[in-house]
Order: C-alpha cells, then structure tokens, then sequence
C-alpha cells in the first residue's frame, strides 16, 4: 500500500453498487443452500428442525460411498492428468517440438469440446459395435464403462491444464540453472532432480489441484457415462436429488454444502501453493532462453504427441461427425448411410436454430457483464484504498471453487420463494446470473494483473492535467487493459455458450440453450440431431474465438 | 469505444432469442418426446394467437420441477407420460375439472373429471435384428443366459410409461413380478435414464434389446430406417396413457382449456398420431398397431401412491439407482 494509491477512492455510493450487485450474484445463492440444509422447512416460511437434514443424510448409508467415489474420481484424474500432463508438458517447454504450435491448438480443443459431447462421442466410438469395432474390429466398451473409463474420459479432457502450466513454467525457467549444476559436476540425472523439478514443482501441484477440482465438479461426463458404467458422483446426485421425482431439497443442499466444502479445501491449497511459487529465476536482465534442439528424439516426440493429441482431441471429434453425418446409427459406416438430415432438422422446425441464437445471447450477455464488474471489481480492489476490498477480493474469486451444480442449486433456493416482489426464476435472466455468477472469477483475474503492470504515475498524471476519475478511466484505465479483459471475456463466451448442468436446472420454460437442445436429443430423441448441434456449436464458437483472438493481437499491436 | 458498439450490435442483433414473455401466454410442462410438444404449440399458436411456454424433460424431471415450484407455480398446462401423476395430483387437490367437448371421443378408461388422455403409448421389447439373437417373445426371454449383458430398460424414476409398466407387472405378477427382475438384473440389465438413451446402444449393436421401451420412440427410430423389431410381448403389455390436466393456480384458465381442446381436435390428433402415439380419441386413423390389436395385463385402477413410491424404491435399491 503505497502513499501514490490514495489518489484514486471510489464514490461511496457506486462502492455499494458494486457490493450489492456482488452480493446478489455471489454471496445470496451460497446463503440459500446454507440456511436450506440448516432448516429443511425453510421453504415453507419455518424454521423448525434445524440441523435435523444433516444426520439424516449423513447417516444415509448412500453418502458415504458418494463422498468417497467423489474424492477417489478427482484424486485418479488428478493424478492421471499429472502422468500425462508433465512429460509432455516438459518436452514442449524445454525442448524444439516439431510442430509444437499444432499441438497446443489440438490441446486447446477442451475449451471448444463440451465435456459432455466428447463423453457421447467416445460412448459411440468405444462401446460394443461403435465406430471403432466397426473399422478395426475391437471395442473398449468394458473399459469404457467401468469407475476407471469415466476418469480417462474426464482425463482427457482436463489433463491440458498440466500440460501448459508446466510447458510455460519451463519455458520461463529454462535449462539455464541445470547447466550450472551440470557444469559443477552433478549428473544429468541429479541435476534434473535436484533442480529443474523443484522450480516447476509448484506449478505441477497446483494445476494437479485444479483438474482435481474440474474433475469433483464436473457433471457431464458422469451423467452421460456414470449410469452405463454404474458410477455415482456427488455432483450427479445432488442434481438427481433435485430434479427427479420425488425431490429431495435439504438432502441436495446437504451434499450441496459437502462438495462445495471439498472443492473450496482444493482450490485455498492450490493458492497457497502458488503463493509459495516466487523462487528467484531471474537475477536481474532477462536471458533468452533457447529451447534445445531434440535430435534423434524427433520422431518418438512426435509420434507421442500424435498419439496423446489423436487420443484427446481428434478421436471424440471423429465420432461426433459421424454420428452428425449417418442416418441411422444400426447402419454403421458406409457410404450409403451418408445424410446431411440432422443438419436439416436443426434449420427445419427452428428449435435447434432457436436454442444456437439463445445460447450466443446469453454468452454475448455473460461476457459483457463479467467484463463490466470485473474490470471495475479489479480496479477497486488492485488501485484504490476503499474500505472492505479484501471481502469484494473474496466475493469475485468465490465462485471459481464453487461448482456449477451448487450455483444452480443456490439461485433456484433463492428466487424460487414467494417473498420476493420481483425474481429473474423462470425467465432467461436465471440464466444470466447463473453464468455470470460461474465466470465472473475470469476477467478479475485478467484484470487485475494488467491493472497491477500499469504505473500509478499514469493514474497521478492524468488527474494533475485536470482529467476527472471517469476520464482517467475511459482513457487510460479501460484502452490498457483492454486486450487482458477482452481475451477473459472471450474465455467466459466460450464456457458460456456450452454451459450444461445449470442450464438443466435452471431454463426457464420455452427458453433452450444449445447444452440442453443436445443433451435432451441424447436423453429422448434422435442422437444425430444432436451430434450435429454438438458440430454447429463447436465450428461457430470455434471460428468466433479465432476472429477475436484475431482481432486482439491486432489491438495489442497497433501498428 | 468503437469496439463497445460492435459489442452492443452483437447482442442486440442476437437477442431476438430472448424476446420478454407476452402477458397471457400459456406455460405448458410436457414429458417428451420433444417434437411433439413443439409442433402441438406451433398448431395451437398459428390457431388461436396465443403464445405457448413449452418446458420439456421426462416425467421425473417434469414433476421434480412442479415440486419445487409448490409455493410459486409457473405451469398452467401439464401432460406428464405416467397416468399415475395424474391421479396423484388429484388427490392432492391441485387439479381443475375440465370435460372438453372434444373428449366424447375418448373411451371412458382414458378419461377423468379433471385430466384426459392426450395419446397413448404401449410398453415393448425393442430388438435389434442384426443382433445375431434369438427374436425374444416374451418379458421373461431377457433373462435368458442368450441375453447375458445384452438388455437395457428405461429408468422408471424418468419416464412415466416405463413407470406404469413396472407398475403393471406388480399387479399382474406379483412376486413373480420380484423375481422376473431379480432375474434381468442377475442377467446384468442396465438401468438407463429416459428412452432414447436406453435405446441409443441397441441401435448400435451394444446390447441387443431394451425391455419396457415405449413404442413410439421405437417406431421414430424404425420409420428413419433403423434395422430393429418392436415386439409386444405374449404374456401381455401395458398401455400408458399420457395424462393433460389444468392447474388451479393458472392464471390463464381459459387459454389453458383451449389448449386442452385444440389437443383433441382432429386436427391436434393427427399430430399426437403422426408422433407415432395412439391417438386418445377412437375416430382418428392411425398407421401402427392401435389397441384392439394388443394383449394387455390387467391395470387396476387401484394402484395406490404408497404401493408406487414402494415399488419404486425396490427397483432403484435392486438395480442401484441413487
């Protein structure tokens, strides 16, 4: 806290604007769950029997196994991504991977691919007589269907976030300080041990910590696996709780209440862990470092990440578009049973074109308000001294341990009571909440760390020439952060666009997003329909997140 | 700031998704199949100028919605797939008595004081014949050794018509009804959500048969050029008719009677029967098998809400649901 800070104070009353609508959007939904599990009567206006949901489904002699399937899914992903993750990750980040900017757009592909759509697609690629039988002859349906498919498949799709976190570690650090060691006598082998997996040993635990966070909140791949393979999660069962007859409230907010506390253990562990990453690399001037050159190693390298990426990335996709393109699943393929009908379907009857312009909507309206609150939330909490900054601090960065499932939970306990003269339940605004509440954590972030870079002098300046704060902020606040807000904002467009468990809780009738137009076509109607939604949906966002990357590299360069 | 109106146009060129609700719209909860309930609002829309909300899942997730809504309720329409909702939220005294005109067409068992059969549906074994199988006759050749690990069957917490199925055999069979299941599940039977999704594998050859589907989403998949068989068992099946009713909370009673008689016009009729359901009424033509043409097991009308949540419980404890 710098004497320069006290400049800049934020007018009381847009303070408690900006604290209201925090509130509203984070602090009210955790308190719902909270007081439904404390007194199961709440809805009714009571609160009689407090506390007295919690022994009872506590001592349900399902609970237990669920806590402990939950806890043993994410420790196995957790470590699975690790396996992967790491080598792969320490090959990019210190050596020259042929093709290597390929490869991390293949691994990209995560945040394109719904998890829920790459789990129907390995379901029709693996299973007895799926696409893979049918052109090499063998299934991995036993595989597939069993406790350890469904941690492959949700493996797959987070394992990445090691990936790069440990390639950007590496690449920072480089071989520079295991050269030294080497040159004073230490053995390749040592001095790899001793001092290149100590430096990046931080970021590997903490990216590990968060696939193991993904993995305990994750909804998709275990609904759409979890049954054929008879696995439950707590994420699955509190929304089975809560929205299959005969429903089960206290009980949802209970387990609710469970999974939030896990992932909220994870991810204060996971900071702490980062904020214990600070070794100095750096003695002063900056050192290229240049990756090595990989010689002989070439081919296996790249026959490696072939196989990861073809594995990850390229085969879910594979059956995705097939299942798009074929009439009739029992036909298999050939060339005879080529179609273009679902395509047709989602244009004929409007409800798949319908439920794509919803889903951009919501998205475009989700960036727009996660990058309005978070630029301003950054700002009061990184520029100015404002009273309670560490509680807006705590506020916006909540709901990045909160899963999905809770949220969704929470705003139906919230605006789903009489009382309120006014309520966003049953109309698309639930949605926009529910979204922005998930991915607001986002362009804080982003934010916050561009804001950090920028010299309090600037701030100074502008006000010494007489410019007034909202001028300060249009003109130098808002054009230099601008490529870090808007590249969280695209982050937030793409999540929100695909969005699947809050979005089955929560749509209103008559509103559809694309999440549920494919995930009832799935459920009861024509899985082709919905594999084509699942291709218009991945090229659209896709190719709306390449013009905008695009366009922000331009806005960083201007020349 | 020219990047703000290129944002703004953005959203205002795609919000036309997200048009605000007009004010005597009808709020219809539906049990799928989707593309029926669509098309019945589109009709009834072109028809009469009202808006129609459609909120559409399976039964389970239909009621679970109309729970947790008890204090704040939306729907002024509902049309569940399990006929046993319906008698259960007349007890509770949630329902308005509506005797359309259009309803004298409908047979007596298909109707009551305050819900009326929209179609109906027959319980089935879907088979693929490509399977290399034998062809199964009858409910209990699923539990033969020839179908170890090849049978799939609706999750009756989801779909209402499986429900009634599950319901069916109870009465008729009794503890030979126990241990027919226990059978399929010693057999390896997996439970799997709502139909199509115990459907999907048995299209694509990873199990062979589905026990318990209903019909018409066998006959959808079968007219878009599936290689299956619908097969009604010989022992006898049982029909789940779709129950409409009107909510006492409505605020738009009219509309919503509109509704329910546009659904038994003729021309609503055609519809119900081109989603392959049989149609309620009986003077409506229809291509597939109608209910003269099947045995049934006997369906009481006494089937009490306890017996349900009873028999429901065992499955899920049987077959590890929840």
């Amino acid at each position: 806290m710098t004497s320069s800070k006290s400049g800049a104070r934020m007018h009381p009353a847009a303070l408690s604007a900006l604290f209201l609508a925090l509130a509203l959007l984070v602090a009210l939904p955790i308190a719902f769950v909270a007081l439904q599990a404390i007194f199961p009567d709440i809805n009714l206006g009571s609160f009689a029997h407090p506390f007295s949901s919690f022994s009872r489904s506590l001592n349900h002699d399902t609970t237990l196994p669920l806590l402990f399937n939950t806890l043993r899914f994410g420790t196995l992903v957790a470590l699975a991504s690790v396996l992967i993750g790491v080598p792969l990750g320490a090959l990019r980040g210190l050596f020259r991977v042929p093709l290597a900017r390929v490869w991390d757009l293949l691994f990209l592909a995560p945040f394109l691919i719904p998890p829920y759509l790459a789990a129907l697609g390995w379901m029709l690629l693996l299973q007895p007589h799926g696409y893979l039988e049918q052109l090499v002859g063998v299934n991995l349906g036993h595989f597939l269907f069993s406790f350890q498919g469904v941690v492959a498949a949700m493996t797959l799709n987070v394992f990445p976030i090691v990936y790069f976190s440990v390639s950007r570690a590496l690449a920072a650090v480089g071989l520079r300080l295991t050269d030294v060691a080497r040159i004073f006598g230490a053995g390749p082998w040592r001095s790899v041990m001793r001092i290149t997996l100590p430096l990046v040993l931080p970021a590997i635990a903490a990216s590990a910590l968060l696939t193991f966070t993904m993995a305990i909140e994750e909804f998709g791949i275990p609904a759409a696996l979890g049954p054929r393979a008879g696995v439950a999660l707590l994420a699955t069962s509190i929304e089975q709780r809560f929205s299959d007859w005969p429903i089960d409230l206290s009980g949802a907010a209970v387990l609710s209440l469970l999974l939030a506390l896990l992932a909220l253990t994870a991810f204060f562990l996971q900071h702490w862990l980062l904020a214990k990453r600070n070794f100095e690399t750096h003695a002063g001037k900056p050192v290229a470092t240049t990756p090595r050159e990989l010689g002989a190693w070439r081919w296996p390298v790249l026959v490696l990440f072939f196989i990861i990426a073809t594995t990850a990335t390229l085969a879910p996709l594979f059956a995705i578009a097939v299942t798009a393109f074929t009439r009739t699943l029992s036909g298999g393929i050939n060339g005879t049973n080529l179609t273009l009908n679902h395509f047709r379907t989602l244009w004929a009857d409007g409800e798949g074109i319908g439920a794509l312009s919803t889903s951009l909507s919501l998205a475009t309206g989700t960036a727009l308000i996660t990058g309005a609150l978070g630029l301003l939330s950054a700002w009061v909490i990184v520029k100015t001294r404002s009273r309670g900054r560490s509680l807006l601090d705590a506020l916006t960065l909540m709901p990045h341990a909160l899963p999905g499932v809770v949220v969704g939970v929470g705003l139906i306990l919230t605006w789903n009571q009489s009382f309120w003269p006014l309520t966003p339940y049953n109309t698309w605004g639930i949605l926009l909440l529910a979204y922005s509440c998930l991915l607001l954590p986002y362009p804080v972030r982003y934010a916050s760390a561009a804001l950090r870079q920028i010299s309090d002098n600037l701030e100074a300046a502008a006000r010494v020439h007489g410019a007034s704060a909202s001028q300060v902020m249009r003109r130098i606040i808002v054009p230099l952060t601008a490529p870090a807000l808007i590249s969280s904002m695209l982050i937030v467009f793409a999540i929100a666009s695909r969005e699947l468990v809050n979005s089955l809780l929560l749509a209103p009738s008559g509103v559809q997003t694309v999440s549920i137009y494919i995930w009832q076509q799935f459920e009861q109607g024509s899985i082709g329909d919905g594999m084509a939604m699942g291709i218009v949906t991945v090229l659209s966002s896709g190719s709306l997140l390449a013009i905008s990357a695009h366009w922000t590299r331009r806005f960083n360069h201007p020349m | 700031m020219k990047r703000f109106s290129i944002l703004l146009f953005l959203t205002m060129s795609l919000s036309f998704g997200l048009a605000a609700p007009q004010a005597n719209a009808l709020t219809v909860y539906t049990a799928g199949p989707g593309s029926l309930g669509k098309k019945l609002a589109l009709g009834f829309e072109k028809k009469t100028g009202i808006k129609v909300d459609l909120f559409q899942a399976t039964t389970g997730k239909v009621m679970a919605r109309l729970e947790a809504e008890a204090d704040n309720p939306h729907a002024d329409v509902l049309i569940s797939a399990s006929w046993d909702t319906a008698r259960d939220l007349d007890k509770r005294g949630w329902l308005l008595n509506y005797e359309s005109p259009n309803a004298v067409h409908v047979p007596a068992a298909f109707k009551a004081p305050s819900y009326v059969a929209q179609g109906l549906s027959a319980l089935c074994i879907v088979w693929n014949a490509r399977s290399g199988l034998p062809e199964p006759h009858d409910w209990r050749d699923l539990a033969a050794p020839a179908y170890r690990n090849q049978v799939t069957m609706p999750d009756p917490a989801l779909s209402g018509a499986t429900l009634d199925l599950l319901l069916g055999l109870q009465t008729r069979l009794g503890k030979q009804a126990d241990a027919l299941f226990d059978n399929l599940h010693r057999n390896g039977m997996v439970v799997l959500g709502p139909n199509a999704q115990a459907l999907n594998p048995v299209l694509q050859g990873a199990k062979a048969a589905v026990f318990g589907a209903v019909d018409y989403v066998a006959y959808g998949a079968l007219t878009s050029g599936e290689s299956i068989k619908v097969i009604f068992p010989s022992s006898g099946t049982v029909v789940a008719p779709r129950p409409m009713m009107i909510l006492k909370t409505s605020h738009v009673q009219n509309e919503a009677r509109a509704f329910i008689d546009y659904v038994l016009s003729p021309q609503g009729q055609k519809i119900v029967a081109d989603a392959w359901l049989m149609p309620a009424r009986d003077d409506i033509a229809s291509d597939r098998p109608l209910l003269k043409d099947m045995k049934l097991l006997p369906q009481e009308g006494t089937t009490a809400t306890v017996m349900h949540a009873d028999v429901l419980k065992r499955f899920s404890a049987l077959f590890g649901q929840h």
